[in-house]
């Protein structure tokens, strides 16, 4: 483990969120361990934050829960992207991706 | 409040699943913790040291659902009720006016809610107009349709559902013990259609019923089924004798039934193909119709208008001469009293905006004094919204309080409203429901914002709660000109109060002072059942109403005894076009008199002087040939009248009208051929009612006056109403099939005729009675505020050798001049408003100068005394205390 773990930027945990809701109905626990395996342990989800973030998205009505029944067979909440977080997510994305060109660019040039 | 109820409840089973959520999350980690090779209960560990604080996520949570609004809206309301607990006396006063005011004006509203803004009590009831029939020639008042025009508009016109009519006479039922009076409404067919009503037992009238020659039927009414039957109801089927007729009850109208008014006992249904329902002339019915929907009452009239003409066509004489006249149902039954109740409840509401800018005061006051609380909770970070909002929930809390004590309030003064109103169109109507109960709640609304806006504003201006929180103590100036301003406004209300209810007062005595040319004291007025059956043959009812007055004259404690088709002081019009036969008519100036139709004995009665020439002889009869069913007819000839003085004056015939005839124009009433004889000039009496000066009038003389059912009228000895029984008695011995009914003296028929009037003036003067204490309460509180305040300088101007008169002097003049101005103002507000009360005025005008000026001086006075008591008080200081205890 070379490298530091880092916290997330400000506002892009949402995204995140959404991105990997987006795959499927999840749970908070799995949602908190594929950001640290999609990253390869790079970053690092306070539960502090995630939670919190969670039923921010789902009183905005960009996900909607149910509770369900996890692989381990315990009682979950599970979220799945609504229709308004699809829409949303686009959104984040085409602004996330306008950002890093933008700061790339910059990066290139200056050096 | 249930809403706080659900709120917990929801509260509850979101904890519960913000728990498990949590503990899912580490009972998975546990589980991964034991997959990587631990122990359980260091996995276990690890779990919770990894997730964290699992009690601060879930506040996190908790935050991010917690609902804002309601939740500083509770906080608020918290703090509104501590504030009630806190100053019980302060927040009772408040309620209290509060409660008086909403309730008031609730009161009124549901009268008006009753009277003016529902449609009448029936399906769809503002289809329902009342159709008319009229000569456009001459100014005679609308009259009443013939049969068979009805079933012709009824027929040919495509603008109406159906179109139906009724009349009311009253009859005697004589299958009971002793004869009772009954008030019947003769209905054409389709009656109960019109209306959209059906009987609550039984069932309407059949075809066959509604033909000549079919059996009689009737329908009874609720409340005499009630008083009759004693509710059974087996009544269906049962028979009534009705005028010597025999009639089977087909059915009972329910309670809420009450048309054409809340007497009506029987409805008889009356055949449209009978012969004696023939004539093109008769005026019988009371027309009212069904618009079809969507129809306006414009283009309904078009559409009659065009169908009359048709039957001038057919029918020249008379159908080419009437015109058709269309009203909405509930404007001829309410129109009358639309002003009298938006004025009481303008009244009303100016009253409820002098308590409101009396509480703005109090809070204002109150502001003052809670400055410390204030800059506190702004330096602790309390936004000026918030602040506001708090204040503002207090003032709401104590509003809705004061409205539902005004509920209270309103039940009862509806009930006294109800009494003083009886003879208001639809007050039986008046309740108080969900709709009054909202009404109630705007109120309360309106008033939080009337009174607390502006002292939550005022009260949270940062820079003077700062300042003022420290110089608290040393402050001198008690000047406060917007509490001032505030005395002014309630001052001037008050004042415009009180001038409407003045001038009220003075037109109310000018009317007892009238003289009106009769005297209405110790007169007896009572009917006695009869039908109109009995007008197919004048003669014998003529001499039927003659011995009954004969008779009665000859009853001990009898001074004398007359019969009237109205009643002199009451309103009434009847203006008629006469023309004298003799002689070239101007045409130019056409002779329009009111008519009034009496026997003879009515000017000894009315004690109306004869002037010159004399009283009516005996009245003449011919005989008509007999009708298809055989009955004779008679009919009076050789008119006979009496002209009063103000007619002499005005048309005058040579040297003098006696001797002249006069014949009516174009008169339903009156036939051309009723010429009649002037045979004498009597004085002039109001006989249109008591505001109204007499103009010229013409006096027939008919032995039946107006019909079979005229007002008899006896002037006793002794007090009226004890000779009632007497009279009663006296009728029963030579008449035992009728009834006597409707007995009362006459002052109190007129008094009757101007309850509106009454009801309007005593109301209007208990409101302004109430505009002027409040109005001095404000001022009073005002200044006790400002003596208090200014202590230590009326303390330190004594020490120093102030006389204490001249401080008595600087109080009182400060609250009068306050009071000056507001008057003033009000004076100007008066005058500007006394346009509403024109036309109900008499005997004053509306800018009376006598009145304002009392008005105003009794205002000054009050205003005097309220602010004499805290200037003495300030006077009465203790300079060496005063200056103690600063």
């Amino acid at each position: 483990m070379g490298v530091d773990r880092s916290d997330l930027l400000q506002g892009t945990l949402d995204m995140l969120i959404l991105k990997i809701v987006a795959l499927g109905p999840v749970h908070g626990y799995g949602i908190s361990q594929r950001i640290q395996q999609v990253s390869r342990e790079v970053l690092q989800v306070q539960q502090g934050s995630l939670y919190p973030a969670l039923h921010r998205l789902e009183k905005r009505g960009w996900l909607q829960a149910t509770w369900g029944e996890s692989e381990s067979g315990r009682q979950a909440k599970f979220y799945r992207l609504s229709a308004k977080g699809r829409k949303q997510l686009q959104l984040e994305e085409s602004q996330w991706n306008r950002l890093a060109e933008a700061i790339a660019l910059i990066l290139h040039t200056a050096s | 409040m249930p809403w706080w109820w659900k709120s917990l409840f929801r509260k509850r089973a979101l904890e519960a699943q913000l728990s498990s959520e949590v503990r899912f999350h580490i009972d998975e980690l546990t589980d991964a913790n034991i997959a990587a090779g631990m122990s359980p209960m260091e996995a276990r560990r690890r779990a919770v040291l990894e997730f964290g604080g699992g009690e601060q996520i879930k506040e996190e949570l908790r935050d991010v659902h917690r609902v804002r609004v309601i939740e500083s809206a509770i906080a608020n309301l918290k703090s509104a009720f501590r504030f009630i607990r806190k100053s019980p006396s302060f927040s009772a006063v408040i309620i209290v006016t509060l409660a008086l005011g909403i309730g008031a004006n609730s009161a009124v509203f549901s009268a008006i809610d009753a009277i003016l803004l529902r449609p009448l009590p029936f399906p769809n009831g503002d289809q329902l107009m009342r159709l008319g029939q009229y000569n456009p020639r001459v100014k005679s008042p609308q009259t009443f349709v013939a049969p068979v025009r009805l079933e012709d508009w009824n027929r040919m016109n495509s603008a109406f559902q159906v179109i139906s009519g009724y009349y009311r006479d009253d009859g005697s039922e004589t299958s009971g013990v002793l004869p009772e009076k009954v008030a019947e409404a003769f209905v054409a067919p389709r009656f109960l259609q019109v209306l959209g009503a059906s009987p609550a037992l039984g069932r309407d009238f059949s075809a066959a019923e509604e033909h000549f020659g079919g059996p009689n039927a009737v329908l009874i009414s609720d409340g005499f089924w009630r008083r009759r039957f004693h509710g059974d109801p087996n009544a269906v089927g049962k028979k009534l004798r009705i005028n010597g007729f025999s009639y089977s009850i087909i059915g009972i109208m329910p309670a809420s039934f009450l048309f054409p008014d809340r007497d009506a006992d029987l409805w008889v249904p009356v055949p449209p193909d009978a012969p004696y329902a023939q004539s093109r002339e008769y005026t019988w019915y009371s027309v009212i119709g069904r618009l079809k929907p969507r129809m306006t009452a414009e283009e309904a009239r078009a559409n009659l208008t065009t169908v009359q003409a048709q039957l001038g066509k057919a029918f020249p004489k008379p159908d080419a001469d009437l015109a058709v006249a269309i009203q909405p149902l509930k404007e001829i039954r309410v129109g009358g009293v639309r002003r009298s109740l938006w004025i009481l409840f303008g009244s009303v509401s100016l009253l409820l905006l002098i308590a409101c800018t009396n509480i703005v005061a109090l809070l204002l006051a109150r502001a003052t004094q809670r400055q410390h609380e204030i800059s506190v909770r702004f330096s602790l970070g309390a936004s000026r919204m918030a602040l506001v909002t708090q204040l503002l929930t207090e003032a709401f809390v104590l509003a809705f309080i004061g409205a539902a004590l005004g509920l209270f309030v309103a039940g009862g003064a509806s009930s006294v409203f109800r009494s003083l109103a009886g003879s208001l169109p639809r007050v039986e109507e008046i309740r108080l429901d969900g709709r009054i109960v909202m009404y109630s709640l705007a109120c309360s609304v309106v008033a939080t914002i009337l009174c607390g806006l502006l002292p939550a504003i005022r009260g949270t201006r940062r820079n003077i709660s700062g300042s003022l929180a420290q110089a608290n103590r040393t402050q001198v100036s008690g000047r406060n000109p917007l509490q001032w301003t505030l005395v002014g406004v309630q001052v001037a209300l008050a004042v415009t109060l009180l001038a409407g209810a003045g001038l009220l007062l003075r037109s109310f005595q000018a009317l007892g002072r009238v003289s009106p040319g009769f005297e209405a004291s110790q007169v007896l007025t009572f009917h006695i059942s009869a039908s109109y059956g009995e007008t197919v043959d004048w003669k014998g009812l003529t001499q039927r109403i003659d011995r009954t007055l004969d008779e009665l004259r000859s009853v001990p404690g009898v001074e004398a005894a007359g019969a009237s088709a109205t009643l002199p002081g009451v309103p009434s019009q009847y203006q008629t076009e006469l023309r004298f036969t003799e002689g070239e008519q101007d045409p130019e100036h056409k002779m329009v008199t009111e008519s009034r139709f009496i026997t003879p004995g009515y000017f000894a009665t009315m004690k109306i002087p004869l002037l010159s020439g004399e009283l009516c002889r005996e009245p003449k009869f011919i005989s008509t040939p007999a009708d298809p069913t055989g009955v004779q007819h008679t009919e009076v000839t050789a008119l006979q009248m009496l002209v009063n003085r103000s007619f002499a004056d005005t048309y005058p015939a040579g040297s003098t009208v006696i001797g002249h005839h006069l014949q009516a124009v174009d008169n339903p009433f009156l036939r051309p051929r009723d010429i009649g004889e002037v045979r004498g000039i009597v004085g002039d009496a109001r006989e249109e009612g008591m505001n109204r000066e007499a103009g010229p009038t013409v006096y027939w003389c008919f032995g039946a006056p107006g019909g079979p059912d005229p007002f008899y009228l006896v002037r006793t000895h002794a007090e009226p109403m004890a000779m009632a029984e007497t009279v009663r008695e006296k009728i029963r011995e030579i008449e035992p099939a009728r009834s006597v009914f409707d007995i009362k003296p006459l002052p109190e028929r007129i008094d009757d005729a101007f309850a509106e009037n009454r009801l309007r003036t005593v109301l209007l003067s208990f409101f302004a009675a109430t505009a002027v204490s409040l109005a001095c309460i404000g001022l009073y509180g005002t200044l006790s505020y400002s003596v208090n305040v200014r202590q230590r300088e009326v303390g330190l101007r004594l020490a120093l050798g102030a006389l204490r008169g001249q401080i008595v002097k600087q109080f009182l003049l400060q609250g009068l001049s306050v009071t000056v101005v507001g008057c003033v103002a009000g004076w100007g507000l008066a005058l500007a408003s006394s346009r509403m009360l024109s036309g109900m005025l008499y005997g004053v005008s509306p800018s009376d100068l006598v009145t304002l000026s009392s008005v105003v001086l009794v205002v000054l006075l009050v205003a005097a005394i309220a602010s004499l008591v805290p200037a003495v008080r300030a006077a009465r200081l203790d300079p060496m205390q005063v200056l103690r205890e600063e």
